[in-house]
């Protein structure tokens, strides 16, 4: 159990995050929801490590996590992809890889076997191996990216809108990893502006508003609330219009094109 | 024909031993953007180091380097900790105030301990030259050159092959996400500093033969590196190597073909033609935006 408890977070100008508490349950795909500016992100830099709370716990199974920063919290098995260009666009495919296993760089034979398995599981690590990250478009980014996450094997996966930018194809693929990386044992804590798909993909939700949480309910019963289903699946004309295209995209896709 | 080819041969010569100066000020602007201005100032403390040795003893100045380059490792690395890393996080032009600092501190220390005057390293072979198919290769500029080569392939192979290379250029392309892999910022950018300090104990080296240089010749060599880096993009290596050959090849065509005067203005005059083109340096990169499938 990931426990946010009282979090208070920011950036110099102000509070984001102000008394965040928060239960991420072992093994289930949670999904964080809300609208631009939440502070969705920020929850996430706030259990990566990335950003110091100014004040309340963040605790793994009883373990804090919040003094660690980045190389420790990653040392626990927390491991995160950003919302945007996580990646280093100079290097190869291969070497953006192999460095999500810098920190068991020591042990060469676990550092191939996991490159090996996570390029078996994600075929573009093989299949571009020698390319550079930079020329790759932002489906396979997000592929290559989860691949980097998967070299620690992480108990908990820590996923920053995943379906930003992608093409419905790409959706699926990448939407089908992080199923199969929960079915793996890996716990995934995910933001989504796709609030339907994200809530598809969940078995937990939470809407995330101003800083806090205002609902916080199994994914389908969160779909089901007409509060959400007003401001979140139906309200804007053109967000319900992308929500429904990638959603009803789907199923039908799903297992091919991967 | 025999002109020409001397010219580019001397240009490529000297082209080298810049590239080496300028690598270690373009990798620490690439790792951290801090824009180290006492880079010429370490340059010319490791001259007049190894120029004192040298006439003390007559061990010969480029291979002084062996000592002189852990030297400056080690002192790179305190002047990180003790000093740059106060100012991690903060606008380049910070950087350039506190390194502007220090350039001047040691421009003073050596004003008081080495006098104002213009010292060169003379070993034997100062006067003699290579003769190669009618062309003259003076054996200083020659060895110089070699060192510089040997040392800019070394440090290829570490930024390339070894880890704490991965983690340096992992830091320089993308800071959050090298620290989202478990890199941490500070130790990488310590090393970095040190590495980019330790090139002026091979780079100073040379100078101490190649160039007559007194306390202030700081100025003019860290106006010529930033120069080159400007030109190759801030931060490529790549970049540094190719501004560096340039600006030699600039200095011999022009002295061959035009008088020496003209050199300097001839390469600020490609600089300024390539920024209109490429403000970002000729390897310059910029971020790719995220661009939508
Ligand atoms: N690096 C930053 N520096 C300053 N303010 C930031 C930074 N990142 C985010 N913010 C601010 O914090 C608030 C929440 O941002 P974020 O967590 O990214 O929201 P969300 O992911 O929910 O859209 C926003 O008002 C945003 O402007
Ligand atoms: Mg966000």
């Amino acid at each position: 159990m990931l426990t946010i408890s009282g979090v208070f977070a920011g950036y110099g100008g102000g509070d984001v995050l102000q008394g965040l508490d928060l239960h991420v349950p072992t093994g289930a795909i949670t999904c964080i929801v809300g609208p631009n500016g939440a502070g969705k992100s920020t929850v996430l830099r706030v259990v990566s490590g990335l950003l110091k709370p100014r004040l309340g716990t963040i605790e793994l199974d009883g373990t804090r996590l919040d003094q660690l920063g980045c190389a420790g919290v990653l040392a626990k098995g927390v491991a995160q992809v950003p919302q945007s260009q996580a990646l280093f666009p100079q290097m190869s495919i291969r070497e953006n890889v192999l460095l999500g296993g810098y920190t068991l760089r020591r042990d060469k034979t676990l550092l191939n076997k996991r490159y090996d398995h996570v390029s078996e599981l994600i075929p573009i690590v093989a299949e571009r191996s020698n390319d550079k990250a930079g020329n790759l478009s932002g489906g396979q980014r997000r592929m290559v990216e989860i691949a980097r996450c998967l070299m620690v094997d992480p108990s908990v996966l820590l996923l920053d809108e995943p379906s930003l930018g992608l093409d419905p194809k790409s959706l699926t693929g990448v939407s089908q990893l992080v199923r199969d990386a929960n079915a793996a044992g890996t716990t995934v804590l995910l933001v989504e502006q796709n609030v339907r798909l994200g809530l598809s993909m969940a078995t937990h939700g939470v809407v995330l508003e101003g800083g806090r949480v205002r609902l916080e309910a199994p994914a389908g019963e969160l779909m089901a609330n007409p509060e959400v289903a007003e401001l979140y699946l139906g309200g804007h004309a053109s967000e319900s219009r992308t929500a429904r295209v990638s959603g009803a995209s789907l199923p039908a896709d799903t297992g091919s094109g991967r | 024909m025999t002109q020409l080819v001397q010219a580019l041969a001397l240009g490529l010569l000297i082209g080298g031993v810049y590239a080496l100066m300028a690598s270690g000020l373009t990798l620490i602007f690439g790792v951290m953007n801090i824009i180290n201005v006492a880079h010429g100032a370490l340059l010319i403390l490791v001259a007049f180091i190894t120029w004192r040795i040298w006439s003390l003893t007559d061990i010969d100045p480029i291979l002084l380097s062996i000592v002189m380059t852990p030297l400056m490792f080690g002192f790179g690395w305190l002047l990180y900790k003790g000093v740059l890393s106060r100012i991690s996080g903060s606008s380049p032009g910070m950087s350039v105030l506190l390194t502007f600092g220090i350039a001047i501190t040691i421009e003073g220390v050596l004003n008081v301990t080495a006098g104002n005057r213009f010292r060169s390293a003379t070993p034997s072979y100062f006067s003699e030259s290579y003769r190669v198919f009618g062309i003259s290769l003076p054996k200083a500029q020659v060895f110089g050159c070699l060192a510089a080569v040997l040392v800019l392939g070394l440090l290829y192979i570490v930024l390339a092959r070894t880890w704490t290379g991965r983690a340096i250029r992992a830091t320089a392309q993308n800071s959050s996400g090298a620290a989202l892999v478990g890199i941490q910022a500070g130790s990488v950018a310590a090393l970095a500093f040190a590495i980019g300090t330790a090139t002026t104990g091979v780079g100073g080296s040379i100078l101490s033969v190649l160039y007559p240089f007194f306390p202030a010749s700081h100025y003019d060599w860290i106006s010529r590196l930033l120069g080159i880096i400007v030109l190759g993009g801030m931060g490529s290596l790549a970049g540094a190597l190719v501004g560096a050959i340039i600006l030699g090849l600039a200095e011999t065509l022009t002295a061959t073909y035009g008088s020496l005067q003209w050199s300097t203005l001839i390469f600020y005059g490609v600089i300024m033609v390539v920024l209109l083109f490429r403000p970002q340096g000729l390897f310059g990169s910029r971020l790719r935006q995220d661009v939508m499938a």
